[in-house]
């Protein structure tokens, strides 16, 4: 096994900050949501902690898009160009997430430090991180303070259309974060990448004759 | 001095009164020397809820005979108001009786000279039917800045909650859907002569249980003709079933302050719902509406400008939610399952 350096430490603190910071925003949001049902703290309190971790979070993200943005590790967002290149590995990944595994098929997708996402990954964090994380920001601004933003959510079409474009992406996030520590834990060991995003290096297999596989992106 | 108008929307008797009391400058002096004055605008008046009444539906006690004459003696213009009240009382009693019970009316046994009498919230002589908002803080003007210290959206509940609905904390309240115009940016007024809600509202509402969710659509398309510019829609308040309970204000003590007796599933305002447009003299128009209309799926095209958490919660996006933990945690559990199972394959 080669240690390869994948995560650097902005990427890291920007990923745990996300992480516990999600949790809680879902855990308050249910909160928030079914009062009636749930008790874990009063529905005053929630809001406050809701909207508190919500504008943590709004900061978090543009850390990690100004390291993306000024850093030449945007490669690892880089879009495959070739659709046909990317249907083909996302089936190949695909296959194995849903049959190879089974039978103990090597993983498709071969990590670096510049192609650290298979096909997958790839194109599921550019619709979350461009599209889904953003809007659930923007919704959620105007949710925090309706009357400053007035103009905004009747833009938008109401405020009912803004909370159900606000639920619907909760609805979303927490089946994903539940599916995503599952899906990291299927490295070559169940911890291996729950380490890495800790220490920022990936263990990856040697190519035959001894190089680490190169990276394809 | 100059003698009043006559209107001509009122009685000869009421205009006789206006005659004199429609002049600037009249006034009366009162034991310790507060001079109340007697001028009525007569054109407040006419337009006050009480105009059809006349004069001396609340003045009998003058005797034209001896008018003007000393009359009863006060001491102060506060006395006077305080001994009127009981000419309100006269029609309003069970307003008053609510009324006994508020702070307000404790202060004033408290001889508190700041505490409202009827006159005080509603006027003497313009009676209408104002919002309790402008009402409230035509004396509690920091009410918006206290609130907003510790209530999120504080600006948003004043304009969606009526002050009572917290402040009178044993009534019964309601949502109501007030019919809003984005043209003028007001509630959308019905015009004097005119009546059509009541009767579109019946017609739409055939078998007369109030609106539901496809009938609330129906009377929005047939409020907003296809391809109206700026279509209405409506907007909900959090009010009072009866504003006769909204007089039994109680101290901020005793106010609500749970978020939750409002946004939670079932809360007690959200189960009764009515449909209402402002009507010629400011008060609602209104038809019953079922209480699933806040909850459809379709209240995200018929509602879209009313949404309160927990109040008005979705059951379809409620039954996603579910679906979405059932997924979250079975993929993971069903994959691992597998893998367990095949795990002899592997090796």
């Amino acid at each position: 096994m080669l240690r390869i350096y994948v995560h650097p430490l902005p990427v890291r603190i920007w990923h745990w900050t996300n992480a516990f910071g999600f949790i809680a925003l879902i855990l308050t949001g249910i909160q928030i949501r079914y009062v009636d049902l749930i008790g874990l703290m009063s529905f005053k309190a929630a809001v406050s902690v809701h909207n508190a971790v919500g504008w943590l979070l709004i900061g978090n993200f543009f850390l990690w898009l100004g390291f993306y943005l000024f850093t030449d590790k945007i490669r690892v967002y880089h879009p495959e160009l070739s659709p046909l290149k990317h249907f083909r590995d996302s089936f190949r990944q695909a296959q194995y997430y849903g049959y190879g595994i089974f039978k103990g098929d090597p993983n498709p997708h071969h990590l670096s430090a510049y192609h650290k996402f298979n096909a997958l990954q790839s194109m599921t964090y550019q619709v979350i991180m461009q599209l889904l994380v953003p809007l659930q920001f923007v919704t959620g601004v105007l949710l925090w303070d309706l009357k400053r933003f007035a103009g905004a959510v009747e833009f938008f079409g109401g405020v009912r259309v803004v909370d159900t474009v606000h639920v619907l992406l909760f609805i979303f996030f927490t089946a994903f974060i539940f599916i995503h520590p599952y899906l990291a834990s299927l490295g070559h060991t169940p911890s291996a990448h729950f380490k890495a995003m800790i220490s920022g290096y990936e263990e990856v297999e040697e190519a035959p004759g001894g190089a680490p596989f190169r990276d394809a992106g | 001095m100059s003698v009043a108008p006559a209107s001509g929307a009122l009685s000869d008797g009421d205009n006789a009164c206006l005659g004199c009391h429609g002049q600037e400058g009249l006034s009366k002096t009162f034991g310790k020397g507060e001079a109340l004055p007697l001028r009525v605008d007569a054109a407040a008046f006419e337009g006050s809820v009480h105009a059809p009444l006349g004069c001396t539906a609340c003045h009998s006690d003058v005797d034209l005979k001896a008018h003007p004459g000393a009359g009863k003696a006060f001491d102060s213009v506060r006395a006077y108001a305080v001994a009127k009240a009981t000419v309100c009382q006269q029609c309003h009693e069970d307003a008053f009786k609510q009324h006994e019970g508020s702070v307000h009316a404790r202060r004033m046994r408290e001889g508190s000279a700041l505490a409202p009498t009827c006159t005080g919230c509603h006027g003497a002589h313009g009676v209408t039917p104002k919002t309790a908002y402008q009402t409230c803080v035509g004396c509690h003007s920091a009410a918006l800045a206290a609130h907003q210290k510790w209530l999120p959206n504080a600006a948003l509940h004043h304009e969606a909650v009526s002050c009572a609905a917290c402040h009178a904390p044993a009534a019964l309240r309601m949502v109501d859907l007030r019919l809003h115009d984005p043209a003028t940016k007001t509630w959308a007024v019905e015009k004097p002569g005119k009546p059509w809600f009541e009767k579109l509202a019946r017609s739409v509402d055939a078998d007369g249980n109030g609106l539901d969710a496809r009938e609330l659509r129906d009377l929005l398309k047939r409020i907003n003709p296809e391809g109206t510019a700026a279509p209405k829609t409506f907007r909900g308040r959090i009010e009072l079933r009866t504003n006769v309970e909204a007089h039994r204000l109680s101290d901020k003590a005793g106010a609500i302050r749970a978020c939750d007796g409002c946004h939670r599933d079932g809360a007690e305002p959200f189960r009764n719902v009515t449909v209402s447009v402002t009507g010629p003299d400011g008060r609602p128009l209104r038809h019953a509406a079922q209480q699933e209309i806040l909850s459809s799926a379709s209240a995200v095209a018929s509602l879209p400008e009313f949404y309160a958490i927990g109040g008005t919660r979705n059951t379809l996006l409620d039954v996603l939610f579910v679906l979405a933990l059932l997924a979250g945690v079975g993929f993971p559990l069903g994959h691992l399952a597998v893998r367990w199972l095949l795990r002899k394959y592997r090796a």
